[in-house]
């Protein structure tokens, strides 16, 4: 390989360039930035910005010969069926519940692992625990549908225990899109929140407790304070995945299960020129979504990480 | 507290364990059910759907598709990705951060709404949906994740080295391909296993994106929505336990790169 690469050297050419790339800042600055700095205009910035522009098209594809029209009336038509602004709330709820839920699950299990499992063993519990991280959505619904549906695993356990002999309705209802989500949050809580209990030094906790601290108020004053960052980490990304789920509320969930997302994929999957409407709704979700986040981060966020970002 | 230090967070630790494990266990099983029905109990055992699921047509060329598009993809992440980290590395203070920022934004947009960006630009590119959008769309959502991987290795890396070859009169082509690259190996090894696991199971973006064709997760949708059987259950097996396989691998062997430097360092 060096062999080659000296024997290059004797090409005028690729001498030239490798010596101008020595050189030159600015033409080392180009052949690096190049490519990052093309594929950040093209296919980062410039399919929202398009976005943006379509939300205010009268319509789109724009007719020939016709003048481009635009309006807000998209943006307006979000207030004006119930049926969005009920799918919106219900996915802000559910996206917050969800991410409740999920740190209120994992909390314990990233515990266990990092402060109370022996030494040698948390490696080997994690990689217990982050195993099916690497299982698709689809896959992961399907192994839930499995179980949860009136011919499925639980039914037909309650059955044979004889507890009950007509199925309990599970699949398609809140409880059964809630199972499954959790399933798919749940690893993204865990890796924030199981790297920021690691790091708390287990010797605080001992002199804590050799001072008198109880239980109750060496979780709330040492645990909770230094774990902050790594919880709300976790919360931010669990929120973020779960207000943009679209193909598990479809498959565990059910028409009373609705979330914006879906109704966003509805909208696109109509022929004709609903581009404009989509793109609206596309930019109030991420707007909402950000700005909510956002907030959260600011309002919960440890302040010695807000100082030094 | 002594009882819920050994007793109930064991135990929440373990139930949470079989809540992973059970439904996975279960759907294995449901694999060798003898019957065209996914139902409870399993009485007549058969290894069938096993083996003829690998021959489905439909099932194989979905899977081809998918393994094509995780391919191309990873290959344009790291095209991208690559130059990124350098570029980031090589910056400082405001344009550093408003870089790192734009660049690792897109992995924490809804799925849905920069699938649907991205469908909607595509024609401005002259490509119709299809393998080829779907590949530019996956290498969009790894490329956060190849340039933070990249970024971690090259800021732990020691200058003096480059100074050094450069001093024994390596040129920059030299040193990129004889010390970087394989300084960069693990990281590199690691961002194309995790990008080509984040491809092959991705299903919005393929769905938005896909035409005719479909990568497994679109075509595994299409048919769940129709109706649950074993023979589905099993290939689901076949892939999970692949690219659980796989990505175990390359946590694992991240895991130990860590390690080792840890102690050299």
């Amino acid at each position: 390989m060096t062999r080659l690469l000296v024997w290059l050297r004797q090409f005028g050419i690729y001498r030239g360039a490798v010596d101008l790339y020595a050189r030159s800042g600015l033409f080392r600055g180009l052949v690096i930035a190049f490519i990052p700095v093309a594929w950040i205009l093209v296919l980062t910035i410039a399919p929202y910005a398009q976005m943006v522009l379509i939300s205010f098209y009268e319509r789109y594809p724009l007719p020939p010969d016709q003048t481009v029209e635009f309006t807000f009336r998209h943006y307006g038509s979000f207030a004006e069926r119930p049926l969005y602004l009920t799918a919106f709330i219900r996915s802000f709820v559910f996206a917050s519940l969800m991410t409740a839920l999920t740190l209120i699950v994992v909390f314990p299990v990233a515990y266990f692992i990092s402060k109370v499992a022996p030494r040698g063993q948390r490696t080997r519990l994690l990689l217990l625990v982050i195993a099916p991280f690497w299982i698709s959505e689809v896959i992961r619904s399907f192994a839930w549908m499995i179980m949860l549906s009136n011919s499925g695993a639980v039914n037909s356990l309650i059955a044979w225990l004889g507890l009950s002999a007509e199925p309990f309705e599970m699949l398609y209802t809140n409880l059964s899109l809630s199972i499954g989500v959790l399933y798919l949050t749940s690893l993204y809580m865990l890796l924030p929140v199981y790297s920021a209990l690691e790091k708390i030094d287990s010797q605080l906790l001992d002199a804590a407790a050799n001072l008198g601290a109880p239980a109750w108020k060496r979780f709330t004053r040492i645990i909770l304070p230094l774990a902050r960052d790594g919880i709300v980490s976790g919360c931010t990304l669990v929120f973020l995945l779960v207000i943009g789920l679209y193909a598990m509320p479809q498959l565990l969930g059910g028409p009373g299960t609705t979330l914006f997302a879906a109704t966003i994929g509805q909208i696109f999957s109509k022929a004709g020129d609903s581009w404009p409407q989509g793109s609206a709704f596309s930019l109030i979700l991420i707007g909402a979504a950000l700005g909510y986040v956002g907030l959260f981060t600011v309002l919960f966020q440890s302040r010695r990480r807000r100082r030094a970002s | 507290m002594m009882r819920l230090r050994h007793f109930a967070l064991p135990a929440i630790f373990w139930l949470f364990v079989a809540y992973l494990f059970i439904p996975i266990i279960v759907m294995a099983a449901m694999g060798f059910r003898d019957s065209n029905f996914v139902a409870f109990p399993i009485q007549n055992w058969t290894t069938r759907w096993y083996q003829s699921v690998l021959f489905d047509k439909d099932i194989a060329q979905s899977l081809w598709l998918s393994l094509k598009v995780a391919v191309v993809s990873t290959l344009i992440a790291l095209a991208v990705g690559l130059p990124s980290a350098f570029l980031v590395a090589r910056t400082t203070g405001i344009i550093r951060a408003a870089l790192v920022a734009i660049i690792v934004l897109p992995a924490f947009l809804p799925v849905i709404v920069s699938a649907i960006a991205l469908r909607m630009f595509i024609g401005q590119l002259g490509l119709e949906t299809g393998p080829t959008a779907i590949a530019i769309g996956h290498a969009a959502s790894t490329i956060p994740f190849v340039v933070l991987m990249v970024l971690t290795r090259l800021n732990a890396m020691n200058p003096n080295i480059a100074d050094a070859a450069r001093n024994l009169g390596a040129d920059d082509v030299i040193i990129f391909t004889r010390i970087i690259l394989p300084y960069l190996a693990p990281a590199l090894f690691g961002a194309v296993m995790f990008a080509m696991l984040l491809s092959f199971e991705d299903f919005v973006r393929s769905f938005f994106l896909g035409g005719f064709e479909q990568t497994f997760p679109v075509l595994l949708f299409s048919k769940l929505r129709f109706g649950l059987d074993p023979g589905l259950a099993a290939i689901s097996t076949l892939v999970l336990l692949i690219s659980t396989a796989i990505g175990l691998y390359a946590d694992h062997f991240l895991r130990r790169r860590r390690m080792k430097n840890g102690i050299m360092s």
